[in-house]
């Protein structure tokens, strides 16, 4: 609760800058519902819950130049303080965060957040999964991060995301990332990430980019079997993404190259592997989207980092239709069929979701 | 003078425009409002939620929906979007950087009451609406028939 506590002291703090500035405040629910179902599953694990209800809420406040922005996801599985940050927009491209953010080397994650209805696909793609649901890279940092987006060449936008907090750790259950609500000393890690993106004006989703991540990793807790006598992890990633977004076609990719040095009690294993994704989305009448994604990797199979976890789907097929049958609420229907390190499965999904203001 | 000349060059243009009898859609901010000109992206920049500051003072967008065909040249001539194109622009800008989206008031007189109290608060109006009012400065004209 310190963690909270300081960042609203800060806002309060902060309010005599913006005096005569008028409060505006936002808030936005994004509720979901979606079933699951499996088949010709032989993988033990699948990280699927079967039913999840989900409401997650957004309240952005801002008074002159400052903001207070917080995400809050509440399902029937969690209920979880996602984002909570204190912002200075510091001029009309460049706004300053600190508090608890989504990293911004995922470029999914920054697109869509934990919203269901923002994302055509019911589900995301496994290297951009999040921790609590067996994600392998760290998602949720608890610091600083830098967002601007400046004219350059002719026209042309240059968007940037720098940042750097408190990692996740390491426990038996996959990664754990900071608790604001409930703040640990233990073992506290640092990561670094950043994101530089080339889009032809300032209004497009098109556009390609680059993205680097630096993060350290500390096991924490009893480990487990996979776990056993490692110590901690220098992840670094360098990546490379782009999306063309036009008015009924929309395709975005993301490749990830990923360098680990695991540090065990008696010795240092170098790993590395590559994950990539590919997804296709066409509008058609009657307000209904078709969407495809292709995920697959290199050396996941092999890759000790990846053992530590387990549960990684490393090739992964997805397909499915999108129906915005009334304002702001959608149908999803989604087939997949996924390889994961111990086995394959496939599945079926069906989503309702919707975003109220 | 360059600003005191496009001064003169809009205010003989409005006089034009009243005289003929055409119907102009304008922005207007509060007469002692620091904003002087906005060019059209910083407009469209304004009204789908980013931030757009004039002396380190955050713009607050006001959407005035008084009638159809004010929102009509709202989204063909200030954001240039469909409705539905609109409402996801603001979804995805709250999401992913807390953006406020513009207040929206269906009544004229609330959006001249918006305007009187906050020296950054942007709206759009008829001409003829605001021609007479010394209280609003009339700083761009967004459409004319």
């Amino acid at each position: 609760m310190r963690v909270s506590r300081l960042l609203i002291g800060l806002l309060l703090l902060a309010a005599p800058l913006a005096r005569g500035d008028p409060l505006q405040t936002e808030f936005l629910l994004l509720p979901s519902a979606e079933a699951v179902g499996t088949f010709n599953r032989d993988a033990p694990v699948t990280q699927i819950e079967d039913e999840v209800l989900k409401a997650d809420m957004l309240l952005s406040l801002q008074k002159g130049k400052f903001k207070l922005f917080g995400e809050y996801l509440l399902s029937d599985h969690e209920g979880d303080l996602e984002r909570f940050q204190l912002g200075w927009q510091f001029s009309d491209d460049t706004v300053i965060w600190i508090g608890r953010y989504h990293q911004p080397s995922s470029v999914w994650n920054h697109d869509h957040h934990h919203g269901q209805y923002l994302q055509t696909s019911i589900s995301r793609p496994d290297i951009d999964e999040w921790e609590d649901l067996g994600g392998v890279l760290p998602q949720h940092f608890t610091g600083m991060l830098i967002e601007s987006s400046r004219a350059v060449l002719d026209g042309w936008r240059l968007r940037t995301a720098f940042a750097g907090g408190i990692a996740p750790h390491v426990t038996a259950e996959g990664l754990d990332p900071f608790d604001l609500v409930h703040p640990s000393s233990d073992r506290l890690t640092m990561g670094y990430q950043a994101r530089a993106s080339l889009h032809p004006n300032e209004f497009t989703e098109s556009g390609v980019g680059i993205l680097f991540a630096d993060d350290q990793l500390a096991q924490v807790g009893t480990p487990s079997p996979a776990q056993v006598g490692f110590n901690h992890a220098d992840l670094r990633l360098l990546g490379v993404f782009g999306t063309y977004a036009a008015d009924n076609w929309k395709v975005q990719g993301t490749l990830y190259h990923a360098d680990a040095r695991l540090y065990y009690a008696s010795s240092t294993v170098n790993d590395n592997f590559d994950v990539g994704y590919i997804q296709a989305e066409r509008r058609f009448p009657y307000d209904l989207t078709g969407f495809l994604r292709w995920e697959d990797s290199i050396g996941a199979s092999d890759s000790q980092y990846l053992k530590l976890f387990e549960e990684f789907a490393r090739i992964r097929y997805i397909g499915g239709v999108r129906w915005d049958f009334a304002k702001r609420q959608a149908l999803t229907l989604q087939l997949g069929s996924t390889h994961t390190l111990n086995g394959h499965f496939d599945d079926v999904r069906l989503q309702w979701s919707a975003a109220f203001f | 003078m360059r600003r005191a000349l496009l001064s003169l060059l809009l205010f003989c243009s409005l006089l034009g425009s009243l005289r003929a009898g055409q119907q102009t859609v304008v922005l207007v901010v509060r007469a002692d409002s620091s904003v002087t000109d906005l060019d059209s992206i910083a407009v469209r920049k304004l009204f789908l939620g980013l931030p757009v500051l004039i002396n380190g003072k955050p713009l607050h967008a006001v959407r005035n929906r008084a009638d159809p065909q004010l929102d009509e040249i709202f989204l063909q001539q200030i954001v240039a979007m469909s409705q539905s194109a609109y409402d996801r622009q603001v979804l995805i800008g709250l999401n992913r950087q807390g953006w406020i989206r513009p207040a929206e008031v269906t009544a004229q007189t609330r959006a001249l009451e918006i305007l009187y109290d906050d020296p950054n608060a942007v709206t759009f109006m008829w001409l003829r609406d605001v021609a007479h009012d010394p209280r609003v400065r009339v700083i761009r004209v967004l459409w004319s028939d």
